[in-house]
């Protein structure tokens, strides 16, 4: 079964250790230029930063309150980038992360365009440059470990199980507390993913992208590059026939002539 | 056009066979040798640090919040292991993290009493440096800089420079600093009889009934626990005494009295304090330390202007190439320079409880008090919480409690907070309260002698400083010191006078709204 990550951001006090777990585990560069935790114009997702945790200030209930959003690749069900891919660099696997392989990645940079929720990023400093973001530390989940960020919370954030389990118990959480928004950010959300967030201010105000709508994307394009084998394969068979009728007609045709001649 | 004419070269068919297999022999050889066909990440070294690779150790907990505004303490990321000493320090030690509700409010909670610096194995949570500032302001000749000294930095610094724990550097210190440039080295020893005398004279007034203000009156010197006050007992603030710190008290007087008797304009003075804590970089900028600003019309300027640690001043002993250990000891300058034994100890838990106690007894009686209040063994010591109780002729019996470490603060602030729903009898008159545990000399900014600070560290600081009261001042009492019978007469007229009230007061401020306090972490 597909794991996944319930994120409850309520309980999120910025301490960042997330961020510190992701780089030590996945030994990403610190830089004083791209810091991991503050307002999102400044901690930003970049090759070095697969999570960050940004930090927003709120008006709710006439009161200003400050909440802190992680972001990371969500995992996408039906990804985008890996629909994108013709290299197979991106592939999800059967236990929910979306991961990358620098190997097959040829440097185009389509999952890029492709991925809605802007995560995967490329080494511009880099000579030879790859793409990079979260791999959801698929190595620990196969064994049903928890991701390192998820493990090292000390304020309880994070539940990693089941995704469909999550999904039940975010849905009595918010069902219960009326102090949470009426909505799990990434059931549905492109389709669904494999993190998921419940939260007591709008998505939106979090930085969480809220108009895309519950189709996967890679649908749209599937709906008619599914055709491209049917089409190549008829295609063939299409000029190969009129390569074999066009070449009787003139083999007839020149031993119509000499049979005038 | 040579070449297209040149024959072309003919490529046997054994040939080209053989080119194919060579290049693919050599891909597999590059594919076995280096290039990996492993998916990203998983390469950092904690998986190596704990051994057993891809087992998440249980010693990896996470790390306190630090807003990056904080003025006190700040992190290098690169430092951080992710060790949990810091919530350690936070939780247990200080009762802080883990004591309020989620979601938060508007604000990350911090009393910036600076003991996770002291716990962080790898120095990543620090101070917030400010000796490049303070090295600016020394090197600009339009500049009068001054600078105070802590009781509890003079028998901690020493250690910076391998000097034994508890090590007396009083006159060397101030030879560092002379030597560093300063204009003025005063000593907050002086402030602290001060702060006797107003606080003294405020017990008096709420024991007599003169001063409208519930008692037990709490002492106000340490920044980390007033703000702990007023962020989980906002109730209980009206029981905070409204005399100053003594650092701020340095402050307020350094650009009123000290400037009008040497006649330097006060914006013109950058004053400088050396303390063995980080909640005092956070106290010098409170909006309402801006006392002698306020009364020359210009509330921009604050009353103190740069705080440094006991570190920060190694640091720049250090940078400057000073031979600590070979300077000959100094005096401070007088005016604001003098300082008695009861001043000393303020560097301790019990200390300042201690002195007030002396002169409280004089306040009242108009007599110095007996031997047997000159050495108050029951409020001595390093234990969290500490109970005595005093004879006062005319008062009748005085009970007084002592705390050091905030979650031995929480034990007496609950019981004050039952008592009074309750409405049950007065159990104390006067509760001292330290931020840390062991009072200054166990505080946030001291050197990282022991790590995690230990008690054999504080008890030895703390025993040098009640020598130094008993054995190296000349005067134990605060109502003794001559500069602070000086100031009164030529400045302030009497303790807790309109302009005393003025310079050497202030209030709280509620900050029970910007959390949601909880019982238990």
């Amino acid at each position: 079964m597909a794991k996944g990550v319930l994120v409850d951001l309520t309980k999120c006090i910025g301490c960042g250790s997330c961020t510190v777990a992701c780089k030590l585990w996945n030994d990403k560069k610190f830089s004083v230029e791209e810091p991991t935790v503050g307002p999102a114009a400044i901690a930003k997702l970049t090759a070095n930063n697969w999570t960050v945790v940004q930090h927003n200030e709120i008006k709710k209930d006439n009161e200003t309150v400050w909440r802190f959003a992680k972001k990371q690749c969500l995992h996408c069900q039906d990804p985008a980038c890996a629909s994108a891919c013709f290299a197979k660099a991106l592939q999800k696997t059967k236990e929910g992360p979306v991961i990358y392989y620098p190997h097959l990645c040829v440097g185009c940079r389509y999952c890029m365009i492709a991925c809605p929720f802007n995560v995967p990023k490329y080494e511009w400093d880099k000579a030879f440059p790859l793409v990079s973001k979260c791999q959801m530390c698929s190595t620990k989940v196969d064994k049903g470990e928890a991701p390192a960020c998820v493990s090292v919370c000390p304020a309880g954030v994070f539940q990693f199980g089941e995704r469909e389990k999550l999904l039940q118990e975010a849905k009595s959480i918010i069902a219960k507390d009326i102090n949470y928004v009426k909505d799990i950010y990434g059931e549905q959300q492109a389709g669904g993913t494999s993190w998921l967030y419940i939260s007591d201010v709008p998505f939106e105000q979090l930085g969480f992208r809220t108009d895309l709508g519950t189709v996967p994307l890679s649908t749209y394009s599937h709906n008619f590059l599914k055709y491209t084998p049917v089409v190549a394969v008829s295609w063939g068979i299409i000029l190969t026939g009129l390569y074999h009728y066009t070449k009787r007609r003139n083999t007839i045709s020149e031993e119509n002539k000499n049979v005038k001649l | 056009m040579e070449n297209r004419s040149a024959k072309p070269q003919s490529v046997s068919r054994r040939g080209f066979l053989k080119m194919l297999g060579g290049a693919g022999l050599a891909g597999v050889a590059a594919n076995i040798t280096g290039c990996s066909t492993d998916q990203a990440g998983g390469k950092g070294w904690m998986p190596q640090q704990y051994q057993v690779a891809s087992s998440w150790p249980v010693q990896v907990r996470g790390r306190v919040p630090i807003d990056p505004t904080n003025p006190s303490i700040t992190r290098d990321d690169k430092k951080c292991i992710l060790c949990g000493q810091c919530i350690e320090a936070c939780e247990k030690v200080q009762t802080v993290m883990g004591y309020y509700e989620l979601p938060i409010k508007d604000d990350i909670t911090c009393v910036n009493c600076g003991q996770c610096t002291l716990w962080c194995p790898t120095a990543a949570i620090t101070e917030v440096d400010h000796t490049e500032k303070v090295f600016k302001a020394l090197e600009n000749k339009d500049l009068h800089v001054v600078v105070q000294t802590a009781p509890a930095t003079r028998v901690a610094l020493g250690e910076e420079f391998g000097l034994p724990a508890g090590s007396v550097v009083e006159g060397k210190q101030v030879a560092a600093l002379k030597k560093l440039g300063f204009a003025g080295v005063f000593d907050t020893n002086f402030t602290a009889d001060l702060t006797i005398m107003e606080e003294g004279s405020e017990l008096v007034a709420r024991v007599t009934g003169d001063l409208k203000k519930p008692l037990p009156q709490f002492t106000s010197c340490s920044p980390g626990w007033v703000k702990f006050c007023e962020y989980y007992y906002p109730d209980l603030l009206e029981h905070m005494s409204s005399a100053k710190s003594p650092q701020q008290m340095m402050g307020a007087v350094v650009k009123s009295y000290y400037a009008k008797q040497k006649g330097i304009d006060p914006q013109k003075i950058y004053s400088v304090s050396i303390m063995p804590c980080t909640a005092k970089k956070y106290e010098c900028q409170r909006p309402e330390m801006n006392s002698a600003g306020e009364k020359i019309g210009k509330p921009d300027m604050m009353d103190v202007d740069a705080v440094l640690t006991t570190r920060e001043l190694a640091r720049m002993i250090k940078k400057k190439g000073i031979d600590f250990t070979q300077l000959a000891d100094e005096k401070y300058d007088s005016m604001l320079g003098e300082g008695t034994g009861a001043a000393v100890i303020f560097g301790t838990t019990g200390g300042v409880m201690e002195a007030a106690v002396r002169s409280a007894y004089f306040l009242i009686t108009k007599q110095n008090p007996p031997d047997a209040l000159l050495t108050l063994t029951p409020v001595r010591g390093l234990t969290g919480v500490k109970e005595a109780a005093l004879e006062i002729p005319g008062v009748g019996p005085v009970r007084v409690a002592v705390c050091s470490g905030l979650s031995n603060a929480r034990k007496i602030l609950d019981e004050v907070r039952e008592d009074l729903k309750a409405g049950n009898p007065l159990r104390y008159h006067f509760i001292e309260f330290m931020s840390c545990p062991g009072g200054c000399i166990g505080g946030g900014g001291q050197p990282r002698t022991s790590l995690p600070p230990s008690d054999a560290v504080r008890q030895a600081r703390l025993d040098s400083l009640y020598t130094m009261d008993a054995k190296m001042y000349k005067k134990r009492l605060s109502h003794e010191n001559q500069e602070v019978l000086d100031i009164y007469k030529n400045f302030f007229e009497h303790p807790m006078s309109h302009l005393a009230e003025e310079l050497l007061h202030t209030e709280y401020t509620d900050r029970g709204k910007q959390l949601t306090a909880k019982k238990k972490a």
